[in-house]
């Protein structure tokens, strides 16, 4: 065997068994599909709660880990496609399933609009003080429309079901929860790893530059602010079906923190990242969640300490592990 | 109607004085090491608790327990800054953002596990009288609030302008690459100015809970006014982060006023918008093309 051969081999291994490995990207949700079975009423409350901070994640996550922004317009997008599928079916009697689109869209379209600042060239700090503005105005505007959201209050989301299937059940939410999670980690995977997400990489790493190869800047920023609008949105949804009672309070500053946490414990700009700290953080305060501010405390101390030790997520330390855990769209190099 | 405006002006300047030494506390840490602490409505909170501890708790006078309050703030600020942010100063913004929350949410919880939801109030150290000036009702809070952080800011502008040190400052302002250069110790220097940031956080908070509650969460609502006082007075800018509180106060007061009870809450929110989307510079900052 020649030299180059033998470097050939060497080079290919680790890409082979990146390939083998991908498998079990395919068997995790097999292997979660008997786990109702096995937990109880709260477990699976929790267990639906990490699901619905996957697609919240993953989008938050399309953002500030691919596209490199500092926008902090998630929890906007969150209440707003919770708000919107909660408003529908309380309102106009639409059963759950009819609601995730609208939520997806009403997400997407708020997106649309926090791109506009982008746009303008704001940038770090500053825009993530301006969407932190909106996402606090957004709040507001919930408390204020008490007559299409019961104000600060809350509101009440009806039970629904799913042709015939009744959607009340904790278990049964499981199932669709998982559907929808697998489907957005599956279409945000296609969408990074597509010109689309190499297009992100090259904004992120340095605009000016990707601007001057061609790449249209400003219709990708857009592009994906909307896609995270999308995402998160449909979580919004699932949150509005999970929790059955929305009130403004939901969607604070706290909120924003923890899906920043899930981002920023788990990996950023990787999926796997986003799917670990929804696990991590989600259940993180349910542990301590019987003795008032310990989950807080902890919850910080946690924060702090993987960004000190672990700077690149929990998904550096799987991918130490495995390859297959290696974030393909965030590392340039 | 036209009546009420310098009633609403006065108290708008009262309100407008503790978003303006909050907005200022933050200059000063974004200043030194150009990062935004987004945790720092949190030190504002842990400034008012310490103000609390040391009054209710220990039974100490207002002003001693005022100046112990600063001093644990200064200490904690300074700590925050050598073990946690100076290691990660170099990394992603992002890590920053995210490292001050953490810290926010820790004091936020060790408040909690303290204190629980209650709401508790800080006495008030002096008769709770109001004076009339022609048309103009003056409450001792206004007086004291705006008598406390005049004094600060007076002692701040000796600091900065006339002191030995102000020279330090001035230069490190300017190019921490030179400062360094000419033997100035940055990383001391950052230390002390977040100490600085954090103890100002704290005389906002402690002077803030004189006439509101305290409550774990009062950070969140501190953090997004500094940052619009901020915005509007010019990022970075010291005199800017002054007058943006004080407009922001009396903007609060008079569209609350003439327009709708509704404004006072989302005066801030609509401001940090309308200034970063219609000039981003502020009122006083300097139009700094991007860094790439």
């Amino acid at each position: 065997m020649s030299r180059d051969g033998r470097a050939e081999s060497r080079r290919s291994a680790p890409a082979a068994r990146r390939r083998s490995g991908r498998v079990i990207f395919w068997l995790a949700p097999l292997a979660l599909l008997p786990l109702p079975l096995f937990l109880n009423q709260y477990q699976q409350y929790v267990l639906n709660l990490i699901l619905m901070y996957v697609p919240v994640g993953v989008g938050f996550n399309v953002v500030v880990g691919n596209l490199g922004q500092l926008a902090f317009s998630n929890v906007a997008f969150f209440g707003l496609g919770a708000y919107t599928a909660g408003i529908l079916m309380a309102k106009l009697g639409l059963p759950w399933w009819a609601t995730v689109l609208p939520a997806g869209i009403t997400g997407a379209v708020a997106g649309c609009a926090a791109s506009v600042p982008a746009l303008r060239g704001v940038r770090s700090f500053s825009l993530a003080i301006m969407t932190l503005a909106f996402g606090e105005l957004m709040r507001w505007t919930y408390i204020r429309s008490e007559w299409l959201t019961g104000g600060s209050m809350g509101m009440a989301v009806p039970a629904s079901d799913l042709f015939g299937w009744r959607l009340d059940l904790e278990s049964h939410k499981f199932y669709v929860f998982l559907v929808l999670a697998v489907a957005v980690v599956i279409a945000t995977d296609r969408l990074l790893r597509s010109r689309v997400g190499r297009a992100f990489m090259a904004i992120k790493d340095n605009e000016v530059a990707a601007a001057a190869m061609g790449v249209p800047t400003g219709r990708y920023y857009v592009l994906g602010l909307a896609w995270s609008g999308f995402v998160v949105g449909i979580g919004g949804s699932m949150y509005a079906l999970l929790v059955g009672h929305l009130s403004p309070d939901s969607f604070n500053l706290i909120e924003l923190i923890l899906e920043f946490a899930i981002i920023m414990v788990g990996g950023l700009g990787s999926l796997v990242g986003s799917v670990v700290g929804a696990v991590v953080i989600t259940t993180t305060p349910e542990i301590f969640s019987d003795f008032p501010g310990f989950e807080e405390l902890i919850f910080g101390l946690l924060i702090v300490l993987v960004i000190l030790v672990l700077p690149r997520g929990l998904a550096s330390l799987l991918a130490r592990l495995h390859p297959v855990f290696r974030d393909r769209y965030y590392e340039s190099a | 109607m036209l009546m009420m405006m310098p009633q609403l002006v006065v108290s708008g300047v009262s309100t407008g004085m503790l978003y303006a030494v909050v907005a200022l506390s933050m200059t000063v840490v974004y200043k030194a090491t150009t990062v935004v602490n987004f945790g720092h409505g949190d030190l504002v909170m842990a400034g008012a608790y310490a103000a609390f501890v040391f009054t209710a708790g220990i039974g100490l006078p207002f002003v001693p327990a005022l100046v112990l309050a600063l001093g644990a703030l200064f200490l904690f600020g300074q700590l925050m800054q050598r073990a946690l942010i100076e290691p990660i100063l170099a990394g992603p913004h992002l890590s920053l953002a995210m490292m001050a929350l953490a810290v926010g949410n820790v004091l936020r919880g060790a408040a909690r596990v303290e204190w629980g939801n209650e709401t508790l109030m800080l006495a008030r150290p002096y008769p709770q009288t109001s004076f009339l000036l022609g048309p103009i009702v003056l409450t001792m809070d206004d007086i004291v609030i705006s008598a406390v952080v005049l004094l600060l800011l007076l002692a701040l502008f000796v600091v900065f302008h006339l002191s030995p040190l102000g020279k330090v400052v001035q230069a490190v302002f300017q190019t921490q690459r030179g400062a360094a250069l000419v033997g100035i110790n940055v990383r001391a220097f950052h230390g002390t100015m977040w100490g600085t940031g954090a103890a100002l956080g704290a005389a906002g908070g402690a002077l803030l809970a004189l006439n509101t509650a305290l409550t774990p969460d009062m950070g969140a609502w501190t953090l997004v006014r500094g940052f619009a006082a901020m915005t509007l007075g010019g990022f970075g800018s010291l005199y800017g982060a002054v007058v943006g509180g004080l407009l922001l106060g009396i903007m609060e007061k008079l569209l609350g006023f003439y327009v709708s009870t509704a404004f006072i809450d989302i005066t801030a929110y609509v401001v940090t918008i309308v200034v970063l989307l219609v000039r981003p510079q502020g009122l006083f900052g300097r139009a700094a093309g991007r860094s790439v």
